[in-house]
């Protein structure tokens, strides 16, 4: 730690973001390293470190002789103002070297509204923002994560891209940039190579074409770069790297705890989710393997809590036998199971019990919509005798508090799909008062949470308009006059920022000045509500000529050319197009494990795509 | 059921540690080490362990006490000392691990050792700036409370502290109220000494020992 840095450390908040040292992060002799690889994730050091894609490819990368990957987080606005006011380039955690020191700078990109970070920590870090000024092969900024699915809004400014799981494309690009970089090749000779490994996008490589509409007319691959790139994925779970200790933050996170991965993918297909859809097809992992790592990451971290985490771990299909075989002995060692993604129609009493054997956590629920209609539209497959029957088995068992989640905006919602949420909240308050096995003298707290629904690519609903904030207050005020008692808690979202999000997850190249006018105007954690400016953002679209409701609140064709038609993940156009048909007609398509609805995601030759069903 | 006293250092890295964090993460290298602990009996069973006085945040620690309660049937003192060391990160070493002599609850006073280098590189500036803080006929400070704000003369406490220059340090050495009745941080002496004579240094302190109302040493 330079003497520089010990003087700020103490004039900012929470210093231990800053300091690195933790236990199990990696350190290694630059001697023997070839490649730097800065992984960066554009957010606070409590949300980054609780992300597990960071543990996993932290893991994978530093397996990799002469590989050194550290991480870098976006400092806090004070921590900001002290490294700009001293004149120190942002650094990495592990070495302390400032981020000019690398080869290769990666960015996750969870979030739409993370890509202001991303910029404001390129310029912390002193290096050129714009692809085209960086010249050399040093500094490759590269980029990965879900929202590298639609990565057009970033073309200028990252070299390359990962589309899907980066396990083994990390790797393959890592090793062809050491080859180029002893042979001290140009930059345009590596990015040419690098777009023929298969799931990496080169933006440059691909010339985009508007008509006089503001429409696109065509996406054309230059220099033999792939017409279509195509996502990767780790076919076998089992086989595939699971970090074996992660590192342990000497401050409180976000995710606290350890965290086993019980599958990939999901079965369910709702509308609106796009990662249900990005990760097909589903890839569970066995119940002797996650054990042996929930066992492994407790004992190298010392962790007391283990999250089984997926994106609907209740349809783990073994997830009884996997409860069973952790309680052999999570319960001698007080470490508790808690399970972040239920859901009401395959919640039971034994489930609930060995979960609460140890430790208990809240109850959370969503049934994302308000009337049974809507919840066909979006296909969640959920009723309400399925929520009634498991709030009720809850509350029989001790619990008095539910939180369940909605979001505001969907397609073909009316006032009284609105409303319904309320309805629901209330009928939910009087099952408990109707429980004879209920906690006698406790009262019961439902919390409503709705968020703005915000339109994604890769789903059915990619072609559909976002409600625009006025409409989406409106729903809000409705929402809160509609509920009737107190012991109902309503939060919802802020409009504003799901408005700008919808920008970015459906936004094109022209997008890129705005970004760059944005960061100028000092734009940056725009997923924190005491940081993001509406008006900042309105005056970096208006500078650059560009109207954000164009991306936010237009209704596309179905024949349109979208900005991601050239990044393909398995499903296809034909199927999202059919699944949308659907939704207007209320219909519901069954999940993957009740049979296939041949959404294209077989192309991988994997999964549950070819399991027996 | 037997309590045990941790004493450990806590320095480097480790001096940006709040307090409840360095609970966390003594709890955690705990579990790692597979110390039998005695659990309390609640509802949420929580294992016992009790800090002989929190040090603020960016003083290094010499000399700090943990209380924790072992099953004394599965494991010894040695052990302990042993296990925990190759669980907790390099920069909270373990001293040794021993019986409680003293109650946490009797510790009053607490020795400092400062290192200051002036910004600017003027070490005779520095020590002057030191004398004059000291000759003060009052030093006026403030400091949050449970109770607020509260404004109070520093000089009364300032009885034992003193200071040597080195080569091109200032090296304050000090002997100030610690523990629950009352506690004066040596950052209310290093804030005066940077606001009410406008010196300009980097500071590195240290909290060396802890003592009880007779100035023995606690242990």
């Amino acid at each position: 730690m330079s003497s520089g840095l010990e003087k700020i450390f103490l004039k900012v908040q929470k210093p231990a973001r800053y300091t690195g040292g933790e236990l199990n992060s990696i350190v290694k002799d630059k001697a023997g390293v070839d490649v730097r690889f800065a992984f960066c994730f554009p957010d606070i050091y409590e949300v980054g470190m609780s992300h597990l894609g960071m543990k996993i490819l932290y893991g994978v990368l530093n397996r990799m002789d002469g590989v050194w990957c550290e991480r870098v987080f976006a400092p806090w606005v004070d921590m900001e103002a002290q490294l700009r006011d001293h004149s120190i380039p942002l650094y990495a955690l592990e070495s302390g070297d400032p981020l000019s020191e690398f080869d290769i700078i990666g960015f996750t990109l969870q979030y739409e509204l993370s890509y202001s970070n991303v910029l404001n920590m390129l310029d912390l870090a002193g290096i050129p923002l714009l692809a085209a000024e960086r010249k050399g092969l040093e500094h490759l900024v590269v980029a990965g994560g879900p929202c590298a699915c639609n990565p057009e809004p970033l073309a200028d400014f990252v070299d390359l891209f990962f589309i899907g799981e980066g396990e083994e494309v990390d790797c393959e690009l890592v090793r062809l940039y050491r080859e180029h970089k002893q042979k001290g090749s140009s930059k345009e000779t590596f990015l040419r190579e690098a777009a023929q490994i298969p799931g990496v996008y080169v933006p440059s490589l691909y010339k985009v074409s508007y008509g006089e509409d503001g429409l696109i007319s065509a996406i054309e691959p230059l220099d033999g770069a792939p017409a279509k790139v195509r996502k990767r994925l780790m076919l076998h779970m089992d086989e595939s790297y699971f970090p074996e200790s992660f590192i342990v933050p000497f401050i409180e996170i976000v995710h606290d705890r350890a965290v086993a991965e019980v599958f990939r993918g999901c079965i369910r297909g709702c509308r609106f989710c796009q990662a249900g859809f990005l990760y097909r097809p589903l890839r569970e992992k066995s119940v002797s393997v996650i054990d042996k790592q929930c066992r492994d990451l407790c004992a190298t971290t010392g962790y007391d809590e283990i999250s089984l985490s997926s994106l609907s771990t209740s349809d783990y299909s073994k997830l009884n036998e996997l409860l069973d075989q952790l309680l052999t002995w999570t319960k001698e060692e007080k470490t508790g199971i808690s399970l972040p993604s239920l859901r009401v129609d395959n919640f039971s009493t034994e489930i609930m019990d060995k979960i609460r054997s140890v430790r208990r956590s809240g109850l959370t629920f969503a049934p994302e919509a308000g009337t049974q209609r809507l919840r066909d539209v979006i296909n969640k497959n959920v009723y309400e005798d399925e929520l009634m029957r498991t709030v009720s088995t809850a509350f029989a068992g001790g619990w008095n508090s539910v939180k369940l989640y909605f979001m505001l905006g969907l397609p073909t919602e009316t006032m009284e799909d609105v409303a319904g949420i309320a309805e629901l909240g209330q009928k939910v308050v009087d099952l408990y008062y109707t429980n004879p096995a209920r906690r006698k003298g406790k009262g019961v707290s439902v919390t409503l949470s709705a968020s703005g629904f915000v339109p994604k690519a890769f789903t059915p609903f990619q072609w559909e308009p976002q409600d625009t904030i006025e409409t989406l207050h409106e729903k809000q005020q409705h929402l809160v006059q509609s509920v009737k008692t107190k012991k109902i808690t309503c939060h919802y979202h802020d409009a504003d920022t799901s408005f700008m999000e919808a920008v970015f997850a459906r936004g094109d190249r022209r997008l890129g000045p705005v970004l760059l006018r944005a960061h100028e105007l000092g734009c940056k954690f725009d997923g924190w509500n005491d940081y993001f400016s509406l008006k900042r953002w309105r005056r970096a679209f208006a500078d650059c000529g560009v109207e954000p409701e164009f991306y936010a609140n237009r209704r596309r064709n179905f024949d349109e050319i979208l900005p991601w038609d050239h990044i393909d993940y398995g499903v296809t156009k034909d199927f999202f197009r059919s699944e949308c048909e659907r939704a207007y007609a209320a219909q519901v398509t069954p999940n993957c494990r009740e049979a296939c609805s041949g959404c294209g995601a077989a192309c991988f030759q994997g999964g549950i795509c070819y399991e027996n069903r | 059921m037997k309590t045990v006293r941790i004493w450990f250092q806590k320095r480097g890295a480790a001096r940006y540690i709040s307090h409840l964090d360095l609970t966390h993460c003594m709890a955690r290298a705990i579990h790692r080490a597979k110390i039998p602990l005695w659990y309390t009996q609640g509802f949420n069973p929580r294992a016992h362990m009790v800090f002989a006085l929190p040090l603020p945040l960016g003083i290094e620690g010499r000399r700090e006490a943990l209380d924790i309660k072992i099953d004394e049937t599965q494991i010894t003192m040695e052990e302990v000392r042993e296990r925990l060391s190759r669980t907790l990160p390099g920069t909270l070493p373990v001293l040794s691990v021993t019986e409680p002599v003293m109650k946490p609850g009797k510790i009053t006073w607490a020795s400092y050792e400062l290192v200051l280098e002036p910004e600017n590189g003027d070490i005779d500036l520095l020590a002057q700036q030191c004398s004059a803080l000291l000759s003060q006929p009052e030093i006026p400070v403030s400091k949050h409370t449970k109770s607020g704000m509260i404004h109070f003369d520093l000089k009364p406490y300032l009885a034992e502290t003193s200071f040597t220059v080195e080569e091109n340090t200032v090296r304050i050495s000090a002997f100030l109220p610690a523990g629950s009745e009352k506690n004066i941080s040596p950052y209310l002496l290093t804030d005066a000494l940077e606001h009410q004579q406008g010196a300009s240094f980097l500071c590195e302190a240290a909290r060396t020992g802890l003592y009880d109302a007779e100035r023995k040493l606690f242990e």
